[in-house]
């Protein structure tokens, strides 16, 4: 009886390492490629409609697994691994998905360090508003309520409700929306959102103008509505401390072909614009969040006293040393060279006792030379990179500073 | 499904949900675009042999002339495969229809062989998909060429055999062994039972058609319908690559009952009604996004382009927001699904809703023809008819009656309007009253929309009036859908306010008596801000009114504090300010020559202790002798080393190596300190007993 048990035990093995290399991690910067995306549906026709936002995904290596989400054979990790990287929820009147994925599934998904992709819609399910909602982000929670805007609208013959906005009040930021400028408007047609503003994650990408309010476009006002102004946020995106990136939009008609290839013109505005912005825009954002951009890592963080190489394993007060690192972006397919100039390093213990901004020679190579104080410690090399849109850099190496006379050999 | 194809046409059409009428648009000119688009591949060639028969279709359909050079490479394909003997029948049926669109070279000799081939496969299939290749591939050689002979003797027969796979809901099975029954396999077959119709060499039996007809009334009964009269073909078997769903259903049906109409004798009674459904279905998904959607849609619309009996016309307009204050005319197009011109009709606008209410108004006006732009043109908006929302009604009549037996109107298409116009504000005023008297104490005109920029000052006893009035072109008084006034506090905390109306008057008191708990009790400066906006309203404004300074009694300790209002998000970013670490300032020191004096001067006692052990006559003559000045120099050594042992340990040693070295160090000198000492010893005990 032995023999058949090793036999299947072996195939058993045999089928795990078959497998291995099917299994995704998180964008980590050692394997950063490879990466698959289950994009979870209402419908298979979402894929037809929406397929240049797909193709972009795809002409740019991502694999994209479709499925309805009520599909039972919906799994994200097995074995205690994840299989995708990412995941685009296109589902906004989901109650709940199938299978064995749950909202605690998808916020653990991103605790591990996954990207997330949520469109919300008008009439958008509890669920979606719930993973929304524990990201930061809580939708209106009048459920008929639009976005309205009447002197913000994208001028169209046949929609004469103001819920198609045409809205440009973009974040300011190059890593987030690339380098080139954002020219024609973004249309938006759906659900308002605000951001807690404790939570210093989130991010506003696309705010409503300071006309814009949410509510039903059908019945009478006889309160205030709950969002108003440029409070109400359209996109939205959020970089946990893991560096898990999410988007969240409240609109899916925003990523649709019919928005994309749709012209644009803002009421009051006399440009006219042929094709509306929200390809660019989103096409743009996804690069972000699945960290084509905006991903950074600093290696060889080196010091030592100046005229030598070697890192010395204690400084005496007074030394002049030299520190240096090397910061790179990934590209989506490559480390490049980070070029900024405002890169700082402190010589920290308990509070920084030097604060400098590093030179660079514009090759991601960055250094400085200080004096070390006169003050006898356990000291720490500290890099802390937060910058908008950036994940965050932050890296300490430890060095002891001794004084020059014996007595302190004792301590 | 259901729920979910919902979802498609709500975010595909993108029709309000309340609203149960929307406008269709025929197939136009970004069709076309986004076909060519979609459809130019790279080296000029498609997969497979049904791609590009798909893509030429099409193409064919949209009349896109510019065809991509696949002609060569999909002609060579068709070619090798019809001249092969060993064909598949599916390869046969789709490179034959690419034929019958290419027209390529083909020898006709190799026609009568696919002929008899077919034939025989059709003697033998038991399978839907067999029978639906062998009969299309006939027909389609039958278009092809005039020299085979393709009908079939035994109708009858394959007809009953086909048939006998349907189910009794009109739908069918792919064969007897597959229990499931789909819409799409309907579809093929009904294509292949009008295929049997017309290659038969004699009459089918009548009762035959008649059973059929019946089938397709019956899958009519299972349509899915829509509010908005949109009429679609549920699929429950969707495969894992997603190509098979309603569109595929739907576009299957509508190829089976077109090509059934074409060829059957009788009228097949279709409903007109569901067909027009099903052509709004076909359009409303507007421009899809792959290959094959595209080509489903296009084929199907095709199809309904030509139904014989219920050829849907499509009510368009091109725009539905009117303008009162520009005149805008009400214009409205009607044409077949692609977009062709429709029969000699008129168009009547029958009935006006308010949108939201019951209400209806009778109009019954003919719209007057534009032949020139082919629409039909309402000169002018019913008097009754102000800024607003409505619903309109309208009825198409054919001029030649006969036309109503060949296409399908729908009966009455009703068309949401949205009618704007610039609405007129004026005795707009601001003041503020004494609150137990009611009297004015300030009270300033406004401008609106407009500049102003008052300055008002209040305190809690006193209440802010701000007032106006709206009315529309025609005289009415307008009540907009956002009439908000926003007070905004110095430090960031914004209060809304409805301004509500009041009989003819749109006013809004503030008590800041009854106010001061919601504002936080925060005195000082408050921005004010007016938005008026509403979806007929042209000149909707957001203004700034100026600002008034509120005076508000201290905060008493249990009242509620104002929200944390969101930082700015640049501000958290960005470089800190640099630290530079300040040195201790070395002590003060005397001058050198000063520290060398006193160093002179604390050495000096070493020379007078060396001056008196002179002057005592000290002297290293009781020095051992012979052997053992070895220990006592040794000793001495050694003891030299632990002094500059412990000079090292200053300079360089830490504490771990000097305590080693010490270590054996002392066991030296313990040894040689000893020999010296025991020596020492023993000749002072010699001299005392001597």
């Amino acid at each position: 009886m032995a023999a058949p048990k090793s036999v299947a035990v072996f195939f058993a093995v045999l089928n795990l390492i078959s497998l291995l290399p099917f299994i995704a991690f998180s964008f980590s910067p050692d394997q950063p490629t490879d990466r698959k995306i289950l994009v979870l549906l209402d419908d298979l026709s979402l894929k037809s409609s929406h397929s240049i936002f797909f193709n972009t995904l795809q002409s740019r290596g991502f694999d994209l697994d479709f499925k309805l989400a009520d599909d039972p054979s919906i799994a994200v990790k097995r074995y205690g691994q994840y299989l995708y990287d990412g995941l685009v929820l296109f589902s906004p009147s989901a109650d709940r998905f199938g299978g064995s994925l749950n909202i605690e599934g998808v916020l653990d998904f991103v605790d591990s360090g996954h990207d997330l992709i949520l469109a919300g819609d008008s009439n958008a399910s509890d669920l979606i508003r719930n993973i929304a909602a524990e990201c930061g982000v809580e939708f209106d929670e009048d459920t008929s309520a639009m976005v309205i805007d009447h002197a913000g609208y994208a001028v169209s013959e046949t929609e004469g409700d103001h819920t198609l906005i045409a809205s440009d009040e973009f974040i300011q930021s190059d890593v987030i929306l690339g380098s080139k400028k954002l020219e024609a408007p973004v249309l938006f047609k759906g659900i308002g959102h605000s951001l807690n503003p404790e939570n210093s994650l989130v991010l506003k990408v696309l705010s409503a103008s300071s006309s814009a309010y949410s509510a039903n476009p059908t019945s009478k006002l006889s309160n205030p509505p709950s969002l108003t102004g440029t409070s109400i946020s359209l996109v939205s995106v959020v970089q946990a401390r893991n560096n898990a990136r999410i988007m969240i939009s409240g609109s899916l008609g925003l990523f649709s072909n019919r928005l994309f290839r749709s012209g644009v013109q803002k009421i009051g505005s006399l440009n006219k614009y042929e094709k509306s912005g929200n390809e660019q825009f989103v096409t743009e954002l996804s690069k972000w969040i699945f960290h084509e951009r905006g991903h950074l890592k600093a290696v060889h963080l080196k010091h030592n006293k100046i005229g030598e190489t070697e890192e010395p394993s204690i400084y005496r007060i007074n030394d002049d040393l030299e520190f240096s690192v090397e910061i790179f972006e990934w590209s989506g397919t490559s480390w490049v060279p980070y070029v900024a100039n405002d890169v700082q390093v402190q010589f920290y213990m308990m509070s920084p006792y030097v604060l400098k901004t590093l030179s660079t020679n514009q090759k991601g190579l960055y250094h400085t030379s200080f004096k070390v104080p006169d003050v006898y410690g356990v000291f720490q090399f500290k890099i802390e990179y937060q910058r908008l849109g950036y994940t965050t850099l932050s890296l300490s190496k430890q060095v002891n500073i001794h004084s020059c006379v014996s007595f302190h050999k004792f301590c | 499904m259901d729920r979910n194809l919902g979802i498609l046409v709500a975010a595909l059409l993108l029709v309000a949900s309340t609203c149960e009428s929307a406008i269709f648009n025929p197939v136009s000119e970004s069709h076309r675009s986004a076909a060519s688009e979609l459809l130019s591949s790279a080296d000029g060639s498609f997969g497979s042999l049904e791609e590009t028969y798909e893509a030429l279709k099409t193409f064919e359909v949209l009349g896109i002339e510019k065809k991509p050079d696949i002609r060569t490479s999909a002609c060579v394909s068709a070619v090798k495969i019809l001249s092969s003997t060993s064909s598949a029948l599916k390869d046969l049926f789709h490179a034959l229809r690419v034929n019958g669109v290419l027209k390529c070279e083909l020898n006709d000799q190799a026609f009568p062989g696919i002929g008899s081939k077919l034939k025989d496969s059709l003697n033998g299939a038991s399978s839907l998909l067999d029978f639906y290749y062998s009969i299309g591939g006939l027909i389609l050689i039958k278009d092809q060429t005039s020299e085979v002979d393709v009908h079939i003797s035994d109708a009858d027969r394959i007809f009953r055999s086909i048939k006998a796979l349907s189910q009794s809901d009109g739908r069918w099975r792919l064969n007897s062994n597959n229990p499931e029954s789909s819409n799409d396999a309907a579809g093929i077959a009904l294509e292949a039972l009008s295929g049997v119709i017309s290659l038969a060499s004699s009459e089918i039996d009548s009762s035959l058609i008649a059973t059929l007809k019946n089938d397709i009334s019956k899958l009519f009964d299972g349509v899915e319908k829509y509010d908005d009269g949109t009429c679609y073909f549920d699929e429950k078997l969707v495969d894992a690559h997603g190509h098979k769903g309603p569109l595929s259903a739907s576009a299957s049906i509508v190829r089976g009952i077109t090509a059934l109409a074409a060829v059957s004798s009788e009228n097949l009674n279709l409903p007109g009604e569901k067909v027009l459904g099903l052509a709004k279905f076909f359009l409303g998904i507007g421009i899809p996004g792959s290959a094959k959607d595209l080509y489903y849609q296009i084929d199907a619309l095709s199809c309904l382009e030509s139904i014989r009996g219920s050829v849907p016309l499509i009510l368009s307009l091109p725009a539905t927001v009117l303008s009162v204050t520009k005149k805008d005319q009400l214009k409205v197009k009607v044409s077949t699904v692609l977009g062709s011109a429709a029969p000699p009709l008129s168009v009547k606008l029958m009935q006006i809703f308010v949108s939201g209410s019951k209400d209806a108004s009778v109009i019954d006006q003919k719209l007057k023809f534009d032949p020139e732009n082919s629409v039909h043109v309402l000169e002018t908006l019913p008097t009754n008819v102000d800024v607003g929302n409505y619903i309109f009604s309208f009825e198409i009549i054919f001029d030649e009656p006969e036309h109503k037996n060949k296409y399908a109107t729908g009966g009455r298409t009703r068309v949401p309007i949205h009618v704007t116009g610039v609405i007129k504000i004026d005795s707009a005023e601001i003041a503020i009253l004494e609150n137990d008297l009611g009297s004015v104490e300030t009270q300033k005109k406004l401008d609106l929309p407009g500049e102003s920029a008052v300055a008002l000052s209040a305190n809690h006893l006193q209440k802010l009036r701000l007032s106006f009035r709206l009315t529309t072109p025609s005289g009415q008084v307008f009540k907009p859908h956002q009439a908000f006034l926003k007070l905004k506090h110095d430090s960031g905390v914004e209060h809304i306010f409805v301004v509500a109306n009041s009989g003819k008057k749109f006013e809004i008191i503030l008590d800041f008596l009854g106010l001061v708990d919601k504002f936080f009790y925060l005195s000082g400066t408050y921005d004010l801000q007016l938005t008026v906006g509403d979806s007929v309203m042209e000149n909707s404004f957001l203004q700034p009114l100026g600002h008034i300074e509120l005076d508000l009694p201290e905060a008493p300790e249990k009242a509620a504090r104002p929200p944390p209002q969101p930082v700015d998000m640049y501000s958290r970013y960005g470089p800190k300010a640099e630290i530079s670490h300040i040195f201790r300032v070395p002590e003060k020191r005397p001058p050198r020559e000063l520290s060398l004096a006193f160093f002179g001067l604390v050495i000096l006692p070493f020379f007078g202790f060396l001056a008196g052990l002179f002057h005592l006559r000290a002297n290293l003559k009781n020095f051992p002798k012979s052997i053992h000045a070895t220990f006592a120099i040794l000793f001495h050594l050694g003891i030299a080393a632990v002094l500059s042992l412990y000079a090292l340990f200053w300079f360089k040693l830490d504490l771990f190596t000097t305590l080693k070295t010490l270590g054996l160090l002392g066991i030296f000198l313990m040894f040689v300190g000893h020999k010296t000492l025991s020596h020492l010893a023993s000749t002072s005990a010699k001299l005392k007993t001597t």
